[in-house]
């Protein structure tokens, strides 16, 4: 049953990244006019060059062959060149991967480690000022824009700190141009972008660890656990926080795209060397073929993440089954 | 049952001990990491301020050792100087390859690996140039003639039209023939008596053939070596390029023009013209170009030193001069191309847009170039009340919602410029309400930027658009002015059609008598200031900033990005 619902969600899956793919395709074709890809308006080129490099780069085909021309190499493994820089767009990807993850794994775990104890502390003092504030700082995590949030933390670790002489934190990159990569370095580099991310993930998942926790707290056999004179610290974490996490998990597995794309606005705001940042740019470039390979990789992963997600949900809760 | 709630209650205090002991002693440790950093860079500065005391570079003497990291704002695309085509690209490009020719920051021409600039023949059609002596690559090999004819070939030679070079279109044009009678002597034939031959072409940086002559040009296209070069022939080889991030580099020993001071120079891309600006202040970048909105917040940082120069680079905005468009029916009539330029207060849009780093143009050459006429004919000095006049007496009169119509067609366009640019964004601002102040609509948007292209070169469905151009050291304008590059994929897409200006262009291109050039030039400028088919609002000024502690930069209007002739003696005051 599972293999077939498995093979079943896998061609519904085809539909989507040729939908998704030639979609890009056909934005960026009807909007690009006959822009050469990294070409600058430069005194030095001709209108010959401008017509050779466009035919060189295949920009004069119909884009239904170009798309089935591109289509036909990546069912043999290959994703094309950079029309800007020449290198493989896997390489390019595979370049960035590494700086991304390293990004939003950071973000989801920060993210899980605080909104778990937030979520119980609010749950647990339901109606407190601790739960009020807590809903205050929840909101201001989906209202506040993340572009907004990293420009301000810039200002106030590296601008004001620096201008006042105490320890900043460094506000681009992910390591220190000269000497840097070392471990601490890394990590002072990551602190600014991985808090402005967890906090999004904080915000969202503190309030659903909270209902969660509430909900498993009103149970019978939490009332069971009580009235067999366990201590309330028992009963809270063993009984109950290990019963509303298990939801939890596939909120989780719903963000495991993100570890790849989530980190987008981020990315670009502190300049932070990863995929999202490099789709960014690309696409305000026409980097037909990167653009395409990371929509196609980013879809594959969003694909995969919907349906670890929807396993998961099986294998934690025996009352849902794959027909 | 009971074990499991004594494991899983141990667990959980093992756990709270772990955080409390962790928080504690990862706060200590990061605190002091800090503290210790703080106190580090403090002492830098004590020692920069007494190095900086006699002031001045020449009282110094030159250290060997250390590092400088230069920021820029846009991405580096390729370091294949046969590829490239931007100022990022080039700016690293120019610190690992030696052209033939290099210049100085006031434009003029000097020699790289070759010793001097080339005498033309009397016929005006060959160059011959001399290759230094002992010149060696990165890798211990000499650098010859061969490599130089190589290099060109890759832009010329019919055997490599597959090689994606953006210069083929001028050097197939141009280019005749490259001998080597010697492997120190390299003899260009040219086509046609071409004046920017060696300013346009002179400077780009000599490749390998010795790596990269067993190639096609296809496979040239994506060869390893675009992305990491690994024989150089300048002052800097390659050492790594963290993609996004930053390109190392580092000291090339057999650089003909001696060893540089530095081991290491690093240029590092950064988000916007804010950041890097923060960076140079918290010292973080070392070098690195200036926005003129951050300029002010950069002055009062005492460990930042500043230059301003002019730059071959102006600002501009063109009529749709086509008769066959809505808006060439306005802009075909010159009363209307003067009056809107005269309702400009320029003046303005230099202090209030660009903080007054920018000067008014009242030129179409910029101020950097030998044929600037500074006083052409027609001087527009703002003055509304000429521009109305001036509408008036053309038959532009004021209907009852105050736009000015003549037969039945309102003084209403749009103009276009791209999306991000701030300056340009504010410019469009000040044109649509100087311009309604005189009974003219127009309507500003935006679009990214390779619409923008588009729409210049090949669509040219715009009224106006905004956008600035860079030049080379030569005065020739024709890309921008002649009406052979009114065909698409020509820069001229205002499609301005003047017989006497193409005339006149093509006369000072095929001349290299100097002074018949700029006296042609000089009548070039008066005609222009006449027609204005495309006005230049201001010309720009470069402005860069670095550290103190760096030394021996000599920033200028020619030796900003890709020519730097001076980088190899550039050294830091506290050799690190």
């Amino acid at each position: 049953m599972l293999a077939k619902y498995v093979a079943r969600r896998f061609l519904a899956s085809l539909i989507v990244v040729l939908g998704v793919t030639a979609i890009t395709l056909a934005l960026m074709k009807t909007t690009s006019g006959s822009y050469v890809p990294g070409i600058d308006l430069n005194p030095a080129l001709r209108p010959e060059d401008i017509a050779r490099l466009r035919t060189q780069l295949g920009l004069d085909e119909p884009p239904q062959v170009w798309y089935a021309t591109w289509l036909w190499n990546v069912i043999h493994g290959d994703f094309g060149r950079s029309m800007i820089d020449g290198s493989r767009v896997t390489d390019h990807i595979f370049e960035r991967l590494p700086n991304t993850l390293e990004l939003t794994a950071t973000a989801i775990v920060i993210g899980v480690l605080v909104a778990v104890p937030l979520g119980v502390i609010g749950a647990l003092r339901r109606g407190s000022k601790a739960d009020h504030g807590l809903t205050v700082v929840s909101v201001a995590g989906f209202a506040v824009p993340q572009f907004w949030m990293g420009l301000m933390l810039i200002l106030i670790f590296s601008v004001t700190l620096e201008q006042h002489g105490l320890p900043w934190l460094p506000s681009s990159g992910a390591f220190s141009a000269f000497q840097g990569g070392d471990l601490l370095d890394r990590v002072q580099h990551l602190i600014l972008p991985a808090t402005v991310l967890s906090f999004f993930y904080t915000s969202t998942w503190s309030r659903f660890i909270r209902s969660s926790m509430l909900e498993v707290l009103s149970q019978d056999y939490i009332r069971t656990a009580r009235a067999k004179g366990m201590s309330e610290r028992r009963v809270v974490y063993l009984h109950g926080l290990r019963n509303a996490l298990i939801p939890l998990i596939t909120l989780i597995g719903l963000e495991l795209p993100g570890l790849v794309s989530g980190g987008l606005v981020v990315e670009v705001v502190f300049g932070w060397p990863g995929i999202g940042k490099l789709a960014f740019e690309r696409a305000l470039q026409y980097d037909y073929t990167t653009v395409m390979g990371v929509t196609f990789f980013a879809t594959l992963l969003v694909i995969a993440g919907n349906l670890l997600a929807d396993l998961l949900y099986g294998v934690l809760d025996p009352r849902i089954r794959y027909g | 049952m009971s074990r499991d709630e004594d494991a899983g209650d141990s667990g959980f205090e093992r756990f709270e001990h772990f955080l409390e002991q962790w928080s504690r002693r990862d706060f200590l440790k990061r605190t002091g990491g800090a503290a210790a950093y703080v106190a580090f860079l403090a002492g830098g500065v004590e020692f920069l301020e007494a190095c900086a005391g006699g002031g001045g570079t020449q009282s110094a003497t030159p250290k060997k050792g250390g590092h400088v990291v230069e920021g820029n704002i846009t991405d580096i695309r390729t370091l294949n100087s046969m590829l490239s085509s931007d100022t990022a690209s080039n700016q690293v490009i120019g610190l690992m390859f030696d052209g033939l020719l290099n210049q100085k920051k006031n434009g003029d021409l000097i020699g790289a690996i070759a010793q001097d600039v080339p005498k033309p023949s009397s016929d005006g059609l060959t160059y011959t140039f001399k290759l230094r002596d002992n010149l060696k690559w990165s890798d211990g090999q000499a650098i010859t003639a061969d490599d130089v004819k190589f290099t060109y070939a890759l832009a010329y030679d019919p055997q490599y039209k597959d090689f994606a070079s953006p210069r083929r279109g001028d050097l197939s044009k141009y280019i005749a023939s490259i001998d080597t009678p010697d492997p120190k002597t390299v003899v260009v034939k040219t086509t046609q008596v071409y004046a920017p031959f060696l300013a346009s072409h002179g400077l780009y940086g000599i490749l390998p053939k010795h790596v990269l002559g067993n190639l096609d040009g296809k496979a040239l296209n994506s060869a390893e070596f675009n992305s990491g070069p690994t024989v150089v022939n300048g002052p800097f080889k390659f050492k790594s390029w963290d993609k996004g991030q930053q390109v190392t580099l580092e000291r090339n020993d057999s650089y003909w023009g001696g060893a540089p001071y530095l081991d290491q120079w690093i240029v590092k891309v950064l988000p916007d013209s804010v950041a890097l600006t923060n960076q140079l202040k918290t010292g973080e970048l070392d070098i690195g170009p200036v926005d003129p909105g951050q300029f002010d917040n950069l002055k009062t940082t005492e460990s930042v030193t500043t230059t301003e120069f002019p730059v071959p680079t102006f600002t501009f905005y063109a009529y749709n001069l086509n008769p066959d468009t809505k808006a060439g029916k306005l802009f075909g009539d010159k009363a209307v191309r003067q009056a809107l330029l005269f309702a400009l207060n320029r003046k303005q849009i230099v202090d209030a847009v660009f903080f007054g780093h920018g000067k008014v143009a009242n030129s179409v050459e910029p101020p950097t170039s030998w044929a600037y006429k500074d006083k052409p004919k027609i001087l527009y000095t703002f003055d509304k009340a000429k521009a109305e006049s001036l509408l008036d007496g053309a038959g532009w009169a004021k209907g009852a919602d105050g736009i000015r119509a003549k037969g039945g067609l309102k003084l209403k366009f749009d103009m276009i410029t791209n999306a991000g640019n701030k300056q340009r964004e504010s410019m469009l601002q000040v044109m649509q309400q100087s311009w309604k102040d005189i009974g003219v609509e127009a309507t500003p948007s935006l679009i990214q930027f390779p619409q923008l292209v588009s729409q210049i070169v090949n669509i040219r469905t715009f009224d106006v658009f905004l956008v600035g151009f860079n030049w080379s050291n030569d005065p020739d304008e024709a890309p921008l002015y002649h009406s052979r590059n009114a065909v698409p994929g020509g820069f001229n897409g205002a499609d301005f059609k003047n017989d006497q200006v193409d005339s006149i262009l093509d006369q000072a291109l095929g001349t290299l008598d100097k002074a018949k050039r700029k006296q042609l030039y000089e009548q070039f400028q008066d005609i222009m200031s006449e027609e204005v088919p495309s006005p230049v609002v201001l010309f720009n000024t470069g402005i860069y900033g670095w550290n103190k502690r760096v030394q021996g930069t000599d920033f200028g209007s020619f030796n900003q990005f890709g020519n730097r002739p001076w980088a190899h003696t550039v050294w830091v005051t506290d050799g690190k």
